[in-house]
């Protein structure tokens, strides 16, 4: 048979990061949130000094900023690869090629802002 | 004679079916966590600025528009753990002798240390901060 | 238990309908009369026009699938019982898949798509013959078994919103068998089978919507293998860049 080979998709990229992002917003995502939402507020009030040199100090330090770096730009990611989808499933009138580019483009930006806010701690 | 008809899809196929408005739902997660993720990025940001931009962060996160987000990303993100968890088994296909490892062995073994973090990590947060808050006051 | 219902029908003939149109029919129902009973009662007593597929009335060969109330399933398998607090049951055509006449679907895409993936053993070399069978542990079938009992029937391409977008998705069936044949430990026909499996509108238009699982009749878990062939697809990515890397060709 004749037949002329589909072209590879560069998908697997974007859906590792997408993976990735999706198993690391299950395990730490509500934890995140309910520390920003529920413990950062509830601290007793009076000494922004001190809780502001612990986060820093945590982000500052290798490992913290390497985990907040992660946890950023994965979410990112992932959250970018829902969105695109999305938007072709809701029958948008743009063009996968242009929505991807956007989207991942985007994301992409954004992690390398938080790459340079981290280090610049 | 064939005059065959054809078959379109609308743009409120999603709409049309539960089974279809789960899905979108679950897609849906990634909304309020985008946004969520952008107000951490800022975050990172004025951390870097020094301590009165940080609490102008802070106070901006405790915002009544930034409380909804977060609630709402609250809500997402526990969405999004428990269908990311569904399907977990349906990927990871780990053989064993006669068959492979049962389903719901793999979700506990994802859920059970998931649930742990949500709970332990906040815990944690609470006492190192308050720690930190109570030693210096 | 027994009683009466509405069963309404879409109708369509292409030698006199410019478009579709619905005809209604009170059919008698007992504990066990199914919807293709029903429609075999309507062509016998009140119109014998009414085309349909159908054939082993027991959920093997695939023939007699449509939507019953907007849910893709198997006329055979499915019994008026179960809507007998409703008005009515609405029953058409497969969606996603063009109308022949009446409940009749063109399922050439699909089958198109079954075809493109080669679902048959490929060997190197075939054995000799009289050297025997290809030998297989239990174990090495239980990887691939549920995804050999799909019976063509189509439900999974009525219910999947990806296919009803792009008809060139290789669809549920397809990468079902795929997945089949890479499983089992007597085929070496993987590498023929990845390029389509690779391609936009093979494993890559699948977003996991999972209705696919939900409407199969035989249990086969479509949207589990096509997930599981996106890990294949995503694996041989990767060996692929590097050997890209390495200065070999592009598989």
């Amino acid at each position: 048979m004749n037949r002329s080979l589909p072209r590879r998709s560069q998908e697997p990229v974007a859906w590792s990061l997408f993976g990735a992002g999706g198993m690391l917003l299950a395990f730490l995502g509500p934890a995140l949130v309910a520390i920003t939402l529920l413990v950062l507020p509830a601290l007793p009030a009076g000494d922004g000094a001190s809780v502001h040199a612990a986060i820093l100090a945590a982000l500052r330090h290798p490992l913290g900023g390497l985990l907040a770096f992660f946890a950023l730009a994965l979410t990112f990611f992932h959250t970018v690869h829902r969105l695109c989808h999305g938007l072709h499933d809701l029958h948008v009138p743009l063009s996968a090629r242009l929505v991807g580019w956007l989207g991942y483009g985007t994301a992409t930006l954004l992690s390398l802002l938080a790459a340079v806010w981290l280090l610049g701690l | 004679m064939r005059k065959p008809l054809l078959p379109r899809q609308d743009a409120l196929w999603w709409w049309r079916h539960p089974a279809y408005r789960r899905y979108m739902l679950r897609e849906a997660t990634a909304l309020p966590l985008f946004l969520y993720a952008l107000c951490l990025l800022y975050g990172v940001r004025e951390l870097g600025r020094g301590e009165t931009a940080f609490n102008a962060w802070l106070a901006f996160m405790g915002s009544p528009l930034i409380i909804v987000l977060q609630a709402l990303a609250l809500l997402a993100v526990l969405w999004h753990a428990w269908t990311w968890f569904q399907l977990v088994p349906k990927i990871l296909v780990i053989p064993t002798r006669n068959g492979s490892v049962p389903g719901q062995w793999l979700r506990l073994a994802h859920l059970l240390p998931a649930v742990l973090c949500w709970v332990l990590l906040p815990l944690l947060a609470w006492w190192a901060l308050g720690h930190v808050v109570g030693g210096a006051a | 238990m027994s009683g009466s219902l509405t069963v309404r029908v879409q109708r369509y003939r292409p030698e006199e309908d410019d478009a579709p149109w619905w005809q209604s029919f009170e059919v008698p129902w007992s504990e066990d009369t199914s919807v293709l009973d029903a429609l075999n009662h309507i062509k016998d007593v009140e119109d014998g026009s009414l085309s349909y597929r159908w054939s082993c009335r027991m959920a093997i060969c695939g023939s007699c699938g449509l939507m019953v109330n907007d849910e893709p399933r198997l006329g055979c398998k499915t019994f008026l019982r179960h809507y007998a607090d409703a008005d009515e049951i609405v029953l058409r055509p497969l969606e996603n898949l063009a109308v022949e006449r009446d409940l009749v679907s063109d399922i050439d895409p699909m089958l198109a798509h079954i075809e493109t993936v080669q679902p048959w053993l490929q060997r190197e070399q075939a054995d000799p013959q009289g050297t025997g069978e290809y030998l297989q542990t239990p174990g090495q079938m239980a990887r691939y078994e549920s995804f050999s009992h799909c019976i063509n029937c189509g439900l999974c391409y009525a219910a999947c919103p990806q296919f009803g977008r792009n008809p060139d998705f290789l669809g549920p069936a397809a990468l079902t068998l795929a997945q089949r044949y890479n499983l089992d430990s007597r085929d070496e026909g993987r590498d023929s089978r990845m390029p389509f499996l690779n391609g936009e509108d093979g494993v890559w238009s699948c977003t996991f919507v999972g209705y696919c699982s939900d409407v199969c009749p035989k249990d086969v878990d479509p949207a589990a293998a096509i997930n599981q062939g996106k890990v294949a697809s995503n694996v041989n990515y990767a060996v692929n860049l590097f050997r890209l890397l390495r200065g070999g060709d592009d598989a």
